[in-house]
């Protein structure tokens, strides 16, 4: 057990400095660089390009320099926990996430409790009715939601909640309440505006966790030790819920490591649609706009999160099964 | 000798007024701001206001009190607010005079020597006195700093390279001189996104190593995350760009929200210069909530009644559905006019690099062809409903400067002229599709690259292509990316480009022609040439057609002209070489632009112009007399007449 | 008393005295083994066979299978399906709602024909208005000319399968805000929003197949290295690789490269999954005994992975394949939507829906929002063809 914990942490070291040269060469990929969008976008609105602030900006974000150079100064400074100086928001960088990191954190949790709330009883259904009528049904209500482009659904919503519940149109609550201390009151039109993105994020979450349930399910529904509890005399509710359900759990136990970048991502979209001040918007300005720091200290602190994650799922899987452990080194 | 007469009248009309009204002004307490100056923590309107205010004369009395609420974009859309709020030390009206605005008054002499006189007793938002101190110290310890101005004076101040003597009268009169006229000068305090000569040096000092010893500096330095003092001080004096809550301003509404935030609030500036002729402190509103919110969501959000004063990133397409909401919601839409000189404008490249494409370009008969070949009206129809003006990319109706001749030259719809322009270039081969050939044999394809940013263009390219097909020419629509784009305009890669016409297209003739002549990198149609002039000489190619080189000529003689009317020949002869050569192949103007206002937002112009240049969108239109009916009243705003 | 050793050779003698019957013919062991002609099919039956027989029990992956036959067979023939080409627009009916199709008229049986409609354009709302006029009766025709077009750019021809009646109009699902008819842009964008998903999957495919195959196979440091590359892709959230491999397209690129571009980036970023299934699998089937006796008579790896070992899951990569095709095409979508996908001119779903995708829009014209219909659909019944497919390629159902 202490080989494969210390071989997995001496592994994740190269991993992460690998992700992170990855990250820096994306974000410096397209062209130009932070200033020269910068400089244009003045341009096009005929404002005056204040040329001591391009200077200035140049030597700070040390852009006159050559790559590899810029890629050091970024990563000694986030191993030093400095994330770093934004050049879009014109602030450190932890102040910039820091601000919405509650809010982003609100939003995935909701739509991971709304996707498993959902995705279970359909799951289950489908697994012990299989290719009934209500399993087609059920099926293809959980699969729509996955087959929708996300970001039409939101603005569909969006407006459909304005005139029929009187909502106010984007954003995680009404404006009077923005960069308030919590109220009562705050949190209920928190919860009002949550339900458009938490639906439609959630949305494309649930058909793949019902078809992996449902999958699993019926697996292990086939065993022996579940014809055995039926023969004994156990209800089926009671034989179900007692021995397959809590092992076909399993994989999403370990699956949860994988879910942080995909609900970051998806969320993006939709956050931008409908204007949420979470850190998926953010991220796509920074990413459109190459501001180094802000874009690729908040990519490693993710990246960072999900390869510690995934080290935590496997070593709980590991810990559950001991084939894992024994396994690796080929004998080929 | 005294040149600019015209100037100097309406310079000297604005003079105080309460001297020419006759009657003595009373200042009225600020209703807002009664219980601050019973607690002692204001001193009275009487100390606040300068003993010579400007007087504003609203359209519409107003009540002080309330809060405006605006969309906006991004946290740097706070300089928003100081380009609506419009105080600058001198400014324009809406018709194009030049008045003194923080200045009580200004002296120009041979348009070279120029003293501004403050107004005594005038202080900025945090109570200190604004005085000539904060002139001097902008001028020695800031722009002549080479720690924080490394490139040296801004542009606007130097003539042949040379800046300006400053002096200190007196305490309430500077003066700057040049050795050679400036016209450059009054316009560049009086733009949107003005020069900036003053400082409030009683707050900046503390970041400046002349005045601060270094250790402090230092504290300083380490608390704002930056590399050096003059960093920091660069950093904290942003008065365009507001995002510094500590920061003096003179502006009406002073930042109250540190970034980051969703939301930013503004307070009325308890010593704002200007009162209405009542006697009562502008501005009338209290405060103005900015609420940042994604812009392609701005307009559903408008449509929800969640702005009570919104132009910015509504569109014109978006008109239907803000009047459709108008039913469900408090505010009325109404149709201002934009004032570039084209809304979309075709910029062959005389810079191209292709040699094939580069004669093609350079040929005036080519682009005369390409423009005849366009069918304006049908675009006027199809995309604006017949609302907008065709022709040209040239001055616009208002401007003085306006000739009919300009805006028709070249426009009308003429295919078969556009064949004969064509077949005389030699562009007679055609392919089998009846596209013509090139005379290497490939087909005569302009690929249109844009920054992709709306739909409008492509939609107008869509129309374009069809008609040019009609005279064998193709077209092909390349949307990319802003910088991209212009990037590859800059190094001679694109063939032709679409973008906005000349930004302000109401100029008269104390304007000066940067827009019609190569000045800057940034103009499409001839970039090396306008980067050859702006970084003089060093880098680009010098101009090598006659008439851009007479282009030039007619710009240094712009700088060099007695007076206005001089000025005005030289610009119409610009604009005759323009209408002639067809060096931007203007597509429509005069677009409308939804303007929407609360029912309760009274002193708003029910017709107006929303333009960047010269009148800071809501700028000249003083947003500081803006007023909302008080809750609780029934009173609806009367649309006022044009302001 | 049947006990007592009298009783019992009592019974054997009269044993001895029963018939006997012994078969003259020799003994034929083939005779046990003979099956009726329904049983030999079923055993005779290659893996394939048995695959499509369970996939036809499953209803709705057979219904979806005809869909997407539908589908991607219309593709050939979009020019004639569609009532106007691709680039005809119609200055007089911009955002004209659906017409739809009347069979009757005043009781009358008249045929299929559509109302014309009469337009006005409000000039306080700069709204158009249209309204269906009964006396207008625009009858539709089929097989008939229509727009010109090059059918894949290549022979001109006119006919349509259905269009307008002449001087009329037939706009079955509105037109855009340059007058295009919707439907036939529909149509012409299922070319590309169609094949991106294909093609995208071979990719990936290829990708996932060979780098999973060799890790699974060789195995050491080549498994620890794809395993490491699998898990650095999957690490990272789509969008920054998305928006950075888009951007990376040069700008100078026609747009069918673009198109391909496009389609590489996702299958590029699309194969961890094939391939940590490829991998997983072709460790545990190397063990196998029909593996070394492969590698035991002499062949090379090569060989073995793809004669022996990959026939053996390729049910399973198809089916993991069709899963993965739905999200291409919805990936395509986003990229429209980020601005870094294909642009006007190019005429996809994904373009179209990016087109909708603004308040005016969900408002005032909400036929421009129907491109999502087929792509729901389309999304729909690759699902569901996979889950079908996947179900039947078990060996243990």
């Amino acid at each position: 057990m202490f080989h494969y914990i210390m071989r997995r942490v001496l592994i994740m070291i190269p991993t992460l400095i690998v992700i992170s040269a990855v990250i820096f060469t994306i974000i410096k990929l397209p062209p130009g660089d932070y200033l020269s969008s910068y400089i244009e976008t003045l341009r096009q609105s005929h404002e005056a390009v204040d040329e001591q602030k391009i200077a200035f900006l140049r030597a700070q974000f040390h852009l006159d320099e050559p790559a590899w150079k810029q890629y050091l100064y970024w990563v000694s400074g986030f191993i030093r926990g400095d994330l770093g100086y934004s050049a879009l928001y014109d602030l450190p960088v932890s102040q910039v996430v820091g601000d919405k990191l509650l809010l982003t954190f609100i939003v995935s949790f909701s739509t991971i409790v709304f996707t498993w709330i959902v995705a279970f009883p359909i799951g289950v259904y489908s697994a012990t009715h299989q290719y009934s009528l209500s399993d087609y049904g059920l099926t293809l209500l959980g699969f729509l939601g996955l087959a929708t482009p996300n970001f039409l659904l939101a603005l569909v919503l969006l407006y459909f909640a304005n005139v029929h519940f009187g909502i106010s149109i984007g954003g995680l609550m009404d404006p009077q309440y923005l960069d308030k201390p919590w109220t009562i009151a705050k949190g209920v039109s928190v919860l009002k505006h949550l339900w458009i993105p938490v639906l439609v994020i959630g949305a494309a979450g649930t058909a793949g966790m019902i078809r992996r349930l449902r999958a699993n399910l019926l697996d292990e529904l086939q065993k022996q030790y579940f014809v055995t509890a039926r023969a004994k005399g156990l209800s089926p509710f009671r034989a179900l819920i007692k021995y397959p359900l809590r092992m076909s759990l399993n994989p999403f136990i370990a699956d949860i490591g994988a879910l942080l970048p995909h609900v970051i991502s998806g969320a993006a979209v939709v956050s931008v649609v409908l204007s949420l001040p979470t850190t998926g918007p953010m991220l796509l300005d920074a990413l459109r706009s190459q501001d180094m720091y802000l874009a690729g200290s908040f990519l490693m602190f993710m990246a960072a999160l999900t390869v510690v994650g995934v080290f935590l799922s496997d070593l709980a899987l590991a810990w559950l099964d001991p084939r894992i452990r024994l396994e690796g080194g080929v004998t080929r | 000798m005294r040149k600019l007469l015209p100037l100097l009248a309406a310079i000297c009309l604005a003079a105080p007024p309460a001297a020419v009204l006759g009657e003595e002004l009373e200042l009225k307490e600020t209703p807002g701001l009664e219980e601050a100056v019973k607690d002692g923590t204001l001193p009275p309107v009487t100390e606040r206001v300068p003993t010579a205010p400007l007087v504003v004369r609203p359209t519409e009395p107003g009540t002080p009190g309330g809060t405006l609420r605006l969309l906006m974009a991004s946290a740097k859309d706070t300089r928003m607010m100081v380009v609506y709020g419009y105080t600058r030390l001198v400014t324009y009206t809406p018709d194009y005079k030049v008045v003194p605005d923080i200045a009580q008054s200004v002296d120009v002499e041979n348009d070279r020597i120029f003293t501004f006189h403050l107004r005594p007793g005038h202080k900025w938002s945090d109570g200190h006195p604004f005085t000539a101190e904060d002139f001097r110290y902008w001028f020695e310890d800031v722009a002549s700093n080479k720690k924080l101005y490394t490139a040296g004076l801004p542009e606007q101040m130097m003539v042949d390279g040379k800046g300006p003597a400053f002096e200190v009268i007196d305490s309430e009169t500077v003066r700057y001189t040049w050795a050679k006229p400036n016209p450059m000068f009054l316009p560049a305090l009086a733009g949107p996104d003005p020069l900036y000569i003053y400082a409030p040096m009683h707050y900046m000092r503390q970041f400046n190593a002349k005045y601060t010893d270094e250790k402090t500096l230092d504290e300083l330095v380490k608390q704002n995350h930056v590399r050096n003092w003059a960093a920091m001080h660069t950093k904290l004096f942003h008065p365009y760009h507001t995002d510094n809550p500590d920061l003096p301003v003179l502006d009406p509404w002073v930042l109250k929200t540190k970034p980051p935030a969703e939301q930013f609030v503004f307070e009325r500036n308890p010593y704002f210069h200007r009162v209405d002729p009542a006697g009562r402190q502008l501005p009338y509103i209290d405060k103005v909530a900015l609420v940042i919110a994604d812009s392609k969501i701005i307009p559903a959000k408008t449509g929800a009644g969640e702005t009570d004063l919104q132009a910015r990133y509504l569109r014109f397409d978006n008109y239907t559905f803000l009047k459709d909401a108008e039913d469900h919601n408090d505010y009325t839409v109404r149709l201002w006019r934009t004032a570039p000189g084209a809304q979309l404008a075709l910029y062959p490249n005389l810079n191209v690099t292709d040699a094939a494409w580069r004669r093609l370009n350079r040929d005036v008969r080519f682009r005369r062809a390409l423009s005849l070949a366009i069918d304006r009206h049908e675009i006027n129809q199809a995309i604006y409903y017949g609302l907008a003006v065709e022709g040209q990319n040239t001055v616009l109706t208002e401007s003085p400067l306006y000739d009919p001749a300009y805006r028709t030259a070249w426009a009308s719809y003429d295919p078969k002229q556009a064949s004969r322009l064509l077949d005389e270039i030699g562009l007679t081969k055609r392919d089998a599709s009846g596209i013509r050939l090139l005379p290497d044999g490939q087909p005569l394809e302009i690929v249109i690259e844009n920054a992709g940013e709306s739909t409008e263009q492509s939609d107008v390219l869509e129309l374009i292509r069809d008609t040019w097909a009609e005279v064998g020419i193709h077209l092909f629509s390349k949307p990319s990316q802003l910088d991209i784009w212009r990037r590859r305009v800059y190094s001679g890669a694109t063939m032709m480009s679409v973008d906005k016409g000349v930004e302000d297209g109401l100029v008269s003739a104390d304007m000066p022609p940067d827009d019609f002549v190569p000045t800057t990198q940034a103009q499409v149609q001839w970039p090396m040439w306008g980067q050859y002039l702006e970084t003089k000489g060093k880098s680009g190619e010098a101009v090598d057609i006659p008439d851009v080189q007479e282009l030039q000529k007619l710009y240094k003689a712009w700088f060099a002209a007695k007076d206005s009317d001089e000025r005005a020949e030289v610009w119409r002869k610009i604009l005759k070489i323009h209408a002639d050569d067809v060096f931007s192949i203007g597509l429509i103007a005069g677009v409308p632009q939804p303007v929407v206002v609360s029912n309760k937002l009274h002193n708003v112009p029910q017709e107006g112009i929303f333009n960047w240049v010269p009148g800071a969108f809501f700028g000249y239109y003083h947003m500081d007399t803006f007023w909302l009916t008080p809750d609780g009243s029934n009173q609806a705003s009367t649309a006022s007449p044009k302001g | 008393m049947t006990g007592t050793p009298q009783a019992i050779a009592e019974a054997a003698d009269r044993a001895e005295r029963l018939p006997h019957y012994v078969a003259p013919e020799p003994f034929d062991p083939h005779s046990i083994e003979k099956m009726t002609a329904e049983q030999e099919r079923y055993y005779l039956a290659s893996q394939w066979r048995m695959m499509w027989w369970k996939l036809k029990r499953h209803r709705l992956a057979v219904i979806s299978g005809a869909v997407l036959m539908v589908l991607y067979g219309s593709i050939l023939i979009s020019e004639f399906l569609a009532p106007y080409a691709l680039n005809s627009r119609h200055d007089d009916f911009i955002f004209a709602p659906p017409q739809h199709i009347h069979l009757f008229q005043d009781g009358r049986f008249v045929g299929p024909h559509v109302l014309g409609y009469d337009y006005r354009l409000d000039m306080k709302t700069l709204k158009r208005v249209y309204t269906p006029n009964p006396a207008k009766v625009e009858p539709l025709r089929f097989f008939c000319h229509g727009d010109p077009y090059w059918y894949w750019g290549l022979v001109q021809s006119d006919i349509h399968l259905l269009c307008a009646a002449d001087g009329g109009t037939a706009f079955l699902l509105g037109t855009d805000r340059l007058g295009r008819d919707m439907l036939s842009r529909i149509l012409y964008g299922a070319r590309v929003s169609l094949t991106i998903g294909i093609v995208g999957i071979s990719i990936s495919f290829v990708i996932g197949l060979t780098l999973g195959g060799l890790a699974g196979y060789y195995g050491g440091w080549i498994d620890s290295l794809v395993q490491r590359l699998i898990e650095i892709i999957r690490s990272f959230p789509e969008l920054p690789l998305w928006m950075a491999l888009s951007a990376t397209l040069p700008v100078n690129w026609s747009p069918l490269l673009v198109y391909f571009g496009i389609t590489l980036i996702l299958g590029m970023i699309d194969w961890t999954g094939l391939g940590r299934a490829v991998r997983s699998k072709l460790l545990a089937l190397r063990e196998e005994d029909f593996a070394t006796a492969a590698m035991l008579m002499g062949a090379s790896p090569r060989r073995i992975i793809v004669r022996h070992l990959l026939p053996s899951f390729m049910s399973h990569l198809i089916a993991s394949a069709t899963l993965s095709i739905p999200s291409m095409i919805l990936g395509e979508t986003a990229l429209s939507f980020l601005g870094l996908g294909l642009r006007p001119p190019i005429t996809s779903w994904g373009v179209l829906l990016n087109e909708a995708q603004n308040i005016n829009v969900v408002a005032l014209y909400p036929w421009l929002m129907l491109p999502v219909v087929p792509v729901i659909i389309t999304v729909l019944a690759f699902n569901f063809l996979g889950d079908g497919l996947r179900d039947a390629a078990d060996p243990y159902r």
